[in-house]
């Protein structure tokens, strides 16, 4: 079962979260209204308005008060409204975030295969020619920033040759639908999905080769060597299967990573996905949306690091007895 | 430690911090003075050409190994310090305290740290110190986790035993006797610590977050981007690219040579 230790730590990092989204704006010097509100927005407003979002968010009120108006109003899914994109902040948030989920859910679930087979390869050919140059040049990969993958692939695929569009999601005004749409969905995705899987398979690989290396030493790999198996069954269904579940332990920390390049990745390719948005808020200098975006962000990591670790004691009954542990 | 990847690795980071130190030798021009020679191809006056408000390329990519290694050093100095002082401490105290500070250690590992740092960028622009700071406040945790089970495991051994026995105090032995002990943990703790400040460094720069007065690599790649259309991109954004690549490469091959002397468990040591 989860334990308690768990829970206690994830409720410790939404608390803070939610403090830090809460005192950050009404720290800074001057009107707390423009700190939530931003100055643009504050000057096309009524006054009738402005005492109106005083006396929701309780600003005339001492600070513990306020606190309670702001839980209370995520509660009521009230993230508050953007006066730039001129809709409610969660609406805005809600609408980009498929895009960030398709792009690093496939980049995620990519770069885990693909680092898991090439781990398993690398590990059963340990020391050989082969798994030094793909130790060598997936640790030299590792070093190079998602970004930066994802602009030299922009500028071979998308501006030298023109394989790929260069931005966006969707071809603008092209009114396709069925299988066109979809095939276009994936056109736009196949570049910012390459950088991010890239610039990601590292890990995975890293941790398979190394458990590979292990496990190829114990006993029953010899036994079942001896019966007589086939490589390839030797490789994968005893070796390779045992090799993977650290890999599935770490998948959360690194959704976590991914979820982070991705806010970078998309702003080379200008996708419109959660991260692009961060950018345009941030230049636009649109509080609300910083503040919903950190918030929706923050918690959506927080429960994927939840599930993984949720999931991976349930996959591995000895995790269980470690945790118990300490 | 005498691995190719790793001899590499140290010749990388050398010609960066040599770059770094003697940048103003180096750079042929002040990095920040503007032009009217904008988007010069590269020439003998211009090794890189020039940029979109006509600054020397070249020097502005000396100046940045300045501003991408000060950040890593400092993150990594001071993360490495406080993952030391509070991993060291809650295995040494114990009790109420060692489980406060390890719940707090857990909560942090798991906030994504760039989302934080956006949202404070949004109200506070960070200067340079600032930033270092920043970084190291949410980047020390995972150092923490791995430094407090090595002390605990230290705690147990024979030698500290004996040490207690003749009358040694909790901050006596962890100065002569934990923290030397873990030396090598804490040497990878340091490195992985200023790859990840120089990997968030840029990072951020590219989105837009970071000093004005310092020229930074991400920066330069954001500012290149825009250009891409055009062939400028050979000799703006590419070798920026690389530069920053080599450091992060450079470094990891270092850290990983260094990691397997300690313990093969550290492989969470590198992530967030």
């Amino acid at each position: 079962m989860f334990s308690r230790r768990n829970i206690i730590t994830y409720v410790i990092a939404l608390a803070f979260i939610l403090a830090l989204n809460f005192l950050l704006p009404r720290m800074m010097p001057g009107d707390p209204l423009t700190a939530i509100y931003g100055e643009e927005a504050l000057v096309a407003m009524t006054p009738q308005l402005k005492s109106e979002l005083v006396e929701r968010f309780a600003l005339d009120q001492p600070i513990w008060r306020q606190f309670g108006a702001y839980v209370l109003a995520l509660f009521q899914g009230r993230l508050g409204y953007s006066y730039y994109y001129n809709a409610p902040v969660l609406s805005v948030v809600l609408g980009r975030l498929p895009w960030t989920l398709l792009l690093v859910g496939t980049a995620l679930v990519l770069s885990t295969i693909l680092g898991i087979v090439l781990g398993i390869e690398s590990g059963w050919r340990r020391g050989s020619g082969t798994d030094r140059t793909m130790l060598a040049g997936l640790m030299t990969l590792n070093g190079f920033p998602d970004f930066f993958v994802g602009m030299v692939l922009l500028i071979i695929f998308g501006v030298t040759w023109g394989v790929f569009p260069l931005a966006g999601a969707l071809t603008p005004y092209s009114g396709l639908t069925g299988w066109a749409a979809v095939l276009d969905v994936i056109k736009h995705l196949m570049l910012p999905v390459a950088a991010l899987t890239l610039a990601h398979l590292s890990g995975g690989y890293l941790l398979t080769r190394n458990t590979m290396i292990t496990v190829l030493k114990e006993p029953y790999i010899l036994t079942a060597r001896a019966k007589g198996l086939s490589q390839g069954a030797l490789k994968y269904r005893h070796a390779g299967r045992n090799s993977m579940l650290p890999v599935v332990t770490h998948t959360g920390i690194w959704a976590g990573r991914v979820v982070t390049g991705a806010l970078f990745v998309e702003l080379v390719f200008a996708y419109p996905g959660v991260g692009y948005l961060a950018y345009e808020a941030m230049m636009a200098r649109d509080y609300p949306i910083i503040q919903g975006l950190f918030l929706v962000v923050a918690v959506a990591v927080l429960a994927i690091n939840f599930l993984v670790e949720l999931s991976y004691t349930t996959l591995d009954p000895r995790v269980r007895q470690v945790s118990r542990a300490y | 430690m005498g691995s190719n990847p790793a001899k590499a690795g140290f010749v990388i980071l050398l010609v960066m911090i040599v770059m770094a130190f003697l940048a103003p030798l180096i750079a042929p021009y002040d990095p920040h003075q503007q032009s009217t020679a904008a988007l010069l191809a590269p020439s003998v006056s211009h090794l890189l050409g020039t940029n979109h408000v006509g600054q020397d390329i070249w020097s502005q990519l000396v100046f940045g190994a300045r501003t991408s290694l000060l950040v890593g050093f400092g993150v990594g100095v001071l993360a490495t310090l406080l993952g030391t002082i509070f991993g060291v401490s809650a295995a040494l105290i114990g009790g109420l305290y060692e489980r406060i500070v390890m719940r707090l250690v857990d909560a942090f590992i798991v906030i994504p740290m760039v989302i934080v740092i956006i949202l404070v960028a949004a109200y506070v622009k960070p200067g340079i110190l600032m930033f270092i700071v920043l970084l190291a406040l949410l980047s020390w945790q995972g150092g923490a986790r791995i430094i407090w089970a090595q002390a605990l495991s230290h705690q147990e051994r024979e030698y500290v035993a004996a040490a207690r026995s003749f009358g040694a105090g909790k901050l006596y032995l962890a100065w002569r006797h934990i923290v030397p002990a873990l030396g090598p943990l804490l040497l990878v703790d340091f490195i992985y610590g200023i790859r990840r400040a120089v990997f968030m460094e840029a990072g951020l720069a590219f989105l837009g977050i970071s000093d004005p007065t310092m020229v930074s690599w991400g920066m330069m790649m954001r500012d290149a981007l825009s250009f891409s259309y055009l062939p400028v991109w050979q000799w703006w954004l590419l070798p920026t690219g690389i530069a920053l690549s080599l450091t992060i490469v450079g470094l990891t091959f270092i850290g990983y040579a260094v990691e397997p002397i300690i313990d093969p468990r550290l492989r969470g040591a590198e992530v967030a």
